[in-house]
């Protein structure tokens, strides 16, 4: 098991490097630059432009210095936003982000796996229909349009929440709610199939015939097994939460690192680009190492060897 | 117990549903829009547009910038808040040299950085020297060009010298020299103290080549005539102490122009020539923007600056102005979404936003409830379509204007609700002036042309024409009203090129529209990002139509004409033309206002006869500002100038109807303008009554 772990960890580092080289690689291939505006600069300025962020150096000079950045782990500063640098301002907007996404994760994990576990027990009652039609709703409407129904009827309906940007705990309400929604409603579906699929099997059964208690039989034997794809599907979907969500944080001028993305690739900003491609591929190898990790936990039959 | 629950459930959902419906439509009942509650503080909440690049102001290109500079850096002049003429502000009173070229400011002698530490001369000459060099690479550079030497410098050129050590002048200067004509008279050209550096800049100009000897290789591979001429001689680098600016006391700070530029003054208004410690620069370098670090020049100083949230700024005691500023500081926050803004301002949190932020569906009924809050006035922007006019079939002038007279403009202006219809290059409304000029000069040229007056008239909207104009080129137009066809236009060579974003995009099909209704020709569309867009329309990549808005620099018809200006012009059409060069460079030495203004308006209307745009519109402000906001004006550029601002407490006496707001005369703000104004007018007189002494023994 920890000679897994090991060649896993391992194996992320040169995997980090494959994404941020094909990722320079299109941001370079990108038509426009950081400083192309509406206006055309003379040639003598642009060149000056160039050689100040060397620019002007042979391609396999910048890469390789590209390189040797990211294995120091120090990124460089931002073409955009002089005089930062790259790591500070990840440092800066990451705590934001991932308090916002692990509130998400946690009501998301909260509802989905309450609302499915019951689902799968009285499977085509009407709280069945109930709760995966409501889930049903919460996968397919987009949080952009969830975000400003809240907004109307919190803000401008009952004032009491603030409509946009982080001010302290009340601000946090309403996006956290956006961003959860669909993640139960996803939660919610998995918990109910993967239960149905465990409960229907021999093991269980078994457990049964043995005389288990409903209870034991459910929360010992079938929920380690139901439980499984919801794994799979929230180890990498919090790393994509803590790192920030684009959409929510526009809707209320949220301060997260999904916006400072957002904003790096529609500038051209390729250290800033790279840094939060790198920093979220990291991240979510590690999380996909704990999903995998946890499987061993989770069900019996896997054993890493 | 089922009945009971049905109808809770009920009463939920219509509660749910009213809320919905009160607070969705925005003729709510009150007279204002939301929230509308004076702040006690003091502290004025903006919205500033996107995260701003960089606090220093040589750096930050774009308005969310120029914003936050207003506030925190003074210059030489600064914006008038109503029209953006440049009014004193650091320089309390100037003047100019008889041929426009040299300019002398007075400086204040109270003026502090935020630390304290004086303000003079020297702070400006470093300042500009910095904005201005290579190492910095300022994209903004370019506005500083007219200042002598400064594009060499900027360039890293140099000066030759030949074996005697006597430096090569430019072509022109040369002729002078060689023909005897008055090479340096100091009288007409320069104004103050004769120094012996103003003595060396007032020299004919000097000649500049590459400075890097593989730029120069360029250059010479060429031009074999120079090479051959420049062999054997010394390259004298251009540096910073070669730039045209002076001080030549510690309060007097002297500009010299390589060419008259009568619109220089306004445009020193312009952030790129803010003044910025010398002192801290020197001890932070690049750091020196970080808000520990940080010393302004400006009515107030950073307090608190969190990236992608607030940057707080707060009163400078130390600004020499401060006695005048009302408020006592301002929040801005970077925001670009516009219904996010719209929630904010519903909300009471922020005082106003900045202009094109009401979403276009909104806006019918947001001018029409809260006339005392919603702003539509002339802006200093343009949107219209470029033509690629190298490229059949727009190569072909009559397909050009066929297509230019095809669209109904007044109904794009309805269609978009906040733009006024445009059929000449620069904005209608905002240079009166130079208006009037181009009225006569079109008057003149239809005579010259025998254009009547009603052709001339219909060029907003002439479809009829349009397709004789086109048949003409050899498409005929067939069929009729209704059902119109161009058989042999080529269509697969035309498109409309934009940018993706709502608005362009439903302009975008309103000309697809207007030109298959009128032409019977479907223009197909292309959307692209922004960046990608970009290179495509300015190497001209593009065939048929591009979108295009310009937003004026400077408040002067220059900075539009100035578009088509050289072979080297930004107008991403693929034209230059020497005649109107000509005509522009003529202008941009004549001093006297009107003639200017008559000769820049026969190169519009030259222009113009070759159709390279199919102009479109002239934008409105399109925001909103709560009426307890006062001093606050919806000027051409919305740049405002904050230290007329203040927060008026008495209901009462709360701004209303805001579409007069520019013609309302607030005496709290007449009476500071005209305080400020004063130094420079009381010097005028000092000097004319001087001028008349001398002129009467």
């Amino acid at each position: 098991m920890l000679l897994f772990i090991l060649r896993r960890l391992l194996v992320i580092i040169p995997m980090a490097l494959i994404v941020v080289s094909i990722t320079w690689g299109l941001v370079r291939l990108a038509p426009g630059n950081f400083y192309s505006g509406e206006k055309k600069l003379p040639a003598s300025i642009e060149a000056n432009i160039r050689e100040k962020y060397g620019l002007d150096k042979p391609w396999y000079q910048q890469y390789g210095m590209m390189i040797w950045n990211v294995v120091r782990g120090d990124f460089g500063d931002s073409l955009k936003y002089e005089g930062q640098s790259v790591n500070e301002i990840i440092r800066r907007h990451l705590p934001y982000s991932a308090i916002l996404g692990f509130c998400a994760y946690l009501l998301a994990l909260f509802i989905g796996l309450t609302a499915g576990l019951i689902a799968s027990l009285k499977q085509n009652s009407k709280f069945d229909y109930g709760a995966m039609s409501v889930s049903m709703t919460g996968q397919s409407v987009p949080n952009f349009v969830i975000g400003p129904i809240l907004v109307l009827i919190f803000s401008f309906g009952l004032y009491l929440l603030p409509p946009a940007r982080y001010n302290g705990v009340l601000s946090l309400i309403m996006p956290v709610i956006t961003l959860a929604a669909i993640y139960a409603a996803y939660i919610a579906r998995l918990t109910r199939a993967g239960m149905l699929e465990v409960l229907r099997s021999d093991y269980i059964r078994t457990a049964r015939a043995k005389g288990l208690s409903e209870w034991t039989v459910l929360l010992r034997h079938a929920l380690k097994g139901g439980l499984i794809p919801v794994v799979s599907y929230t180890g990498p979907a919090l790393a994509g939460l803590l790192a920030g969500t684009v959409v929510v944080e526009k809707v209320f001028a949220y301060p997260g690192l999904g916006s400072v993305f957002i904003q790096a690739l529609l500038n051209r900003d390729e250290p800033l680009i790279l840094g939060i491609v790198a920093f979220l591929s990291i991240m979510i190898m590690i999380f996909n190492l704990l999903v995998d990790i946890s499987y061993a936990f989770l069900d019996p039959r896997i054993r890493y060897e | 117990m089922r009945c009971s629950l049905g109808k809770v459930r009920l009463g939920v959902f219509f509660l749910v549903l009213s809320l919905l419906v009160s607070s969705c439509g925005t003729s709510a009942k009150g007279k204002y829009y939301g929230k509308t509650v004076a702040p006690t503080d003091g502290i004025l909440r903006y919205v500033s547009g996107s995260e701003p690049r960089s606090l220093d102001p040589a750096i930050g290109t774009g308005q969310p910038e120029a914003r936050i500079y207003m506030a925190l850096f003074d210059g030489l002049v600064d914006y008038h808040p109503k029209d953006m003429s440049p009014i004193p502000s650091l320089a309390e009173s100037w003047e100019i040299s008889n041929d426009g070229t040299e300019y002398l400011f007075n400086l204040r002698k109270n003026a502090k950085f935020s630390d304290g530490t004086p303000i003079t001369a020297k702070d400006f000459v470093y300042s500009f020297r910095r904005a201005l060099s290579p190492e910095l690479a300022a994209e903004n550079a370019v506005l500083a060009f007219f200042i002598k030497y400064s594009q060499a410098y900027n360039a890293g050129d140099a000066f030759v010298k030949d074996s005697a050590g006597k430096f090569l002048l430019k072509e022109d200067s040369a002729k002078n020299v060689e023909s005897g004509s008055p090479v340096v008279d100091l009288a007409k050209t320069s104004i103050g103290t004769q120094t012996e550096f103003d003595k060396f800049i007032n020299e004919p100009e000097r000649l500049t080549v590459p400075g890097a000897e593989k730029d120069r290789a360029k250059l010479f591979e060429k031009d074999t005539k120079l090479k051959d001429k420049l062999a054997g001689m010394e390259f004298v680098p251009v540096v910073a102490e070669n730039v045209g600016v002076e001080a030549v006391d510690d309060y007097k700070f002297r500009i010299k122009l390589n060419q008259p530029a009568p619109y220089f003054l306004g445009l020193l208004a312009h952030q790129f020539f803010k003044v910025v410690p010398p002192h801290t620069i020197e001890k932070f370098g690049k750091n020196w923007i970080r808000p520990e670090n940080i010393v302004t020049s400006g009515t107030f100083k950073v307090l608190q600056y969190r990236p992608y949230d607030t940057l707080n700024v707060t009163k400078d005691e130390n600004n020499w102005d401060a006695a005048n500023v009302k408020i006592k500081g301002i929040e801005f926050y970077p925001l670009e979404d516009q219904t996010t803004m719209m929630n904010l301002y519903k909300a009471g949190s922020i005082d106003a936003i900045y202009n094109h932020t009401v979403p276009p569906p909104w806006i019918r009924e947001i001018m029409a409830a809260y006339p005392d809050e919603y702003m539509n006035h002339p802006e200093a922007a343009t949107e219209f379509y470029v033509i690629s006019v190298k490229k059949p079939p727009m190569d072909n002038l009559k397909v050009r204007q066929a297509f230019a007279l095809a669209v109904d403009r007044k109904a794009l202006a309805k269609l978009l609700v906040v733009k006024k219809p445009l059929v000449d290059f620069t904005p209608e409304g905002i240079f009166p002036q130079y208006e009037e000029a181009r009225k006569k000069v079109q008057d003149v040229k239809l005579k010259e042309l025998n254009i009547s007056e009603e052709q001339w008239k219909n060029r907003i909207f002439d479809p009829e024409r349009a397709r004789k104009l086109l048949g003409e080129a050899g498409f005929a137009v067939e069929g009729s009203e209704g059902n119109f066809q161009s058989p042999k236009f080529p269509i697969d060579n035309v498109s409309i090129l934009y940018n993706t974003s709502e608005s362009n995009k439903i302009t975008a099909e309103f000309m697809q529209d207007q030109w298959k209704k009128n032409l019977g020709i479907t223009v197909p569309l292309k959307n692209m990002e922004f960046k990608t867009f970009l290179p495509t329309l300015t190497k001209v990549e593009y065939q048929g139509f591009g979108r295009r808005g310009w937003v004026a620099d400077y408040m002067d018809p220059f900075t539009y004409l100035g578009l088509f200006y050289t072979e080297a012009n930004d107008g991403a059409t693929g034209w230059f033309d020497k005649k109107y060069d000509a005509l522009l460079s003529e202008a941009n030495k004549t001093i006297d206002t009107e003639k200017r203004f008559t000769l820049l308006a026969e190169a519009e209307f030259y222009m113009m006869q070759q159709q390279l745009v199919v102009p479109l519109s002239t934008a409105a402000t399109n925001w909103m500002k709560k009426p307890y906001l006062k001093g606050f004006y919806p000027n051409p550029g919305t740049l405002h100038a904050w230290k007329f601002a203040y927060i008026e407490s008495d209901p009462a006496k709360w701004d209303k109807d805001v579409d007069n707001i520019m013609k309302e005369k607030d005496p709290a703000v007449e009476e500071q303008l005209a305080k400020l104004m004063s130094t420079q007018t009381q010097f005028e007189e000092k000097a004319k009554a001087e001028m008349t002494k001398t002129a009467t023994p």
